[in-house]
């Protein structure tokens, strides 16, 4: 009776819970940082575990992870580990590759040695370069300007603002100083072109100009993320991820107060 | 009327697409994030133009966009939220937001206070919808997760897909 279920162990590769808790920290820590929701982090490293016979605990927040793991077959093949997550960045790209590894890996497709090899490619995915990620965030604002009601003339402001601010924010964060102060200055730096429209009294909408054009700052994913998060039940990553979208925003309203302060409340 | 409404889905589709590329969206869900958009933002168009309330409208255009990104993600192999995310910002309430932005600038100073005391009512008014607007694209989005808890996307079947 004892015998069946070690010999089809046996079959399988022994793995040291060291390195499989090591794995799973690297692959959720690294998703947490991407923009998943905690409940896609759960999934994939269940999946994972699964397969290889572990039974796994996860305590997702957002500045780290913390994972317990142990063997089905040998309780004294267990470990706890913490992870901190790294920098933060959506690409969702990650989310996708992770999740084919995940189902590749549960369909028996992989073992331990080639899956880490996977991760270490995932690891190295490029995201698109600045100047089109510029490019395109300043059209995507010019069309939000443009479905609010602004016309052409602050559409035009909106798209130069918005490619401005988003190339200037981007070499600030090449610089490695504290992301906040990019927000900061990415939203000063386009509110005041935009404002050239209330400035001059161009266009018909002046205003929807200034509202739309720091639009491509708004913390989107870890707004809805959070909201994801508290309805599903991880309450810590719910409250941290608020925290971090509203100390956003609070930045863009710095900047902006800023820039507008600078150029007399009265006309705005 | 139906040219206002190709008009908004085409703008709504560019803002999808472009949000896509700014989120590190593959080169895949691009299309879907641009189509899903757009068809979200005109069917809200429509229900505005029926007279239909704000938040209602935002609600069930992105429980739209979330349904019908399950089906789609089994098009594409994605994950939904890949493009569904992208596809719910087209509708995220910015005006609203910069409007009490703004109000709180303005509150700091007295002067402007007295000339216009009804201040503080319009900047209640355009938080409460910001907010609002926001817990309705999030719900739009998780609705696979509330309605299918712990259960994953493959094994979800609306019609037969394959």
């Amino acid at each position: 009776m004892v015998d069946l279920p070690e010999n089809q162990n046996l079959e399988k590769e022994k793995i040291n819970a060291d390195e499989f808790a090591d794995f799973l920290l690297d692959i959720g820590a690294f998703l947490m940082s991407s923009g998943a929701h905690c409940g896609r982090v759960w999934r994939n490293c269940k999946r994972i575990a699964d397969h290889w016979g572990f039974h796994m605990n996860l305590n997702p927040t957002f500045t780290g992870m913390l994972v317990s793991v142990w063997d089905e077959n040998d309780k004294e093949n267990a470990v706890t580990r913490y992870k901190t997550a790294p920098t933060h960045s959506v690409h969702f790209e990650i989310l996708t590759l992770i999740s084919h590894l995940s189902w590749k890996i549960s369909k028996g497709q992989m073992d331990f040695v080639e899956s880490k090899k996977e991760l270490e490619k995932i690891h190295r995915t490029k995201n698109y370069h600045y100047l089109i990620v510029a490019l395109v965030v300043g059209i995507s604002c010019a069309c939000l300007c443009s479905i609010a009601g602004g016309d052409l003339v602050n559409c035009g402001t909106v798209l130069i603002a918005a490619s401005i601010g988003s190339v200037i924010r981007s070499w600030i964060l090449r610089l490695k100083i504290n992301s906040f102060l990019s927000f900061i200055i990415a939203s000063f730096v386009t509110t005041m072109i935009a404002s050239l429209d209330t400035i001059f009294k161009l266009g018909t909408a002046p205003e929807i100009a200034l509202a739309t054009a720091v639009l491509y700052l708004i913390p989107g994913v870890p707004l809805i993320n959070s909201v994801i998060d508290l309805l599903e039940g991880y309450l810590t990553a719910a409250i941290a991820r608020s925290l971090f979208a509203a100390s956003i925003i609070t930045c863009i309203a710095v900047g902006m107060t800023l820039s507008i302060m600078l150029l007399g409340i009265g006309n705005f | 009327m139906i040219v206002n409404i190709l008009i908004d889905f085409s703008l709504a589709f560019c803002v999808g697409y472009c949000w896509g590329i700014l989120f590190g969206t593959p080169f895949k869900g691009l299309w879907m994030a641009g189509l899903l958009g757009g068809f979200g933002h005109c069917l809200r168009f429509i229900e505005l133009q029926l007279g239909l309330g704000l938040i209602p409208s935002t609600l069930i255009a992105s429980v739209t966009i979330g349904l019908l990104g399950i089906y789609c993600s089994h098009k594409v192999h994605n994950p939904p939220v890949v493009f569904t995310m992208p596809a719910c910002i087209t509708m995220i309430p910015g005006l609203f937001a910069y409007r009490s932005m703004l109000g709180f600038i303005k509150l700091s100073d007295q002067a402007t206070l007295d000339r216009d005391p009804k201040i503080l009512q319009e900047i209640s008014h355009n938080a409460v919808l910001t907010f609002s607007l926001l817990f309705a694209l999030a719900v739009g989005i998780s609705i696979s997760a509330l309605l299918f808890r712990n259960k994953s996307l493959k094994d979800i079947h609306f019609f037969d897909v394959k």
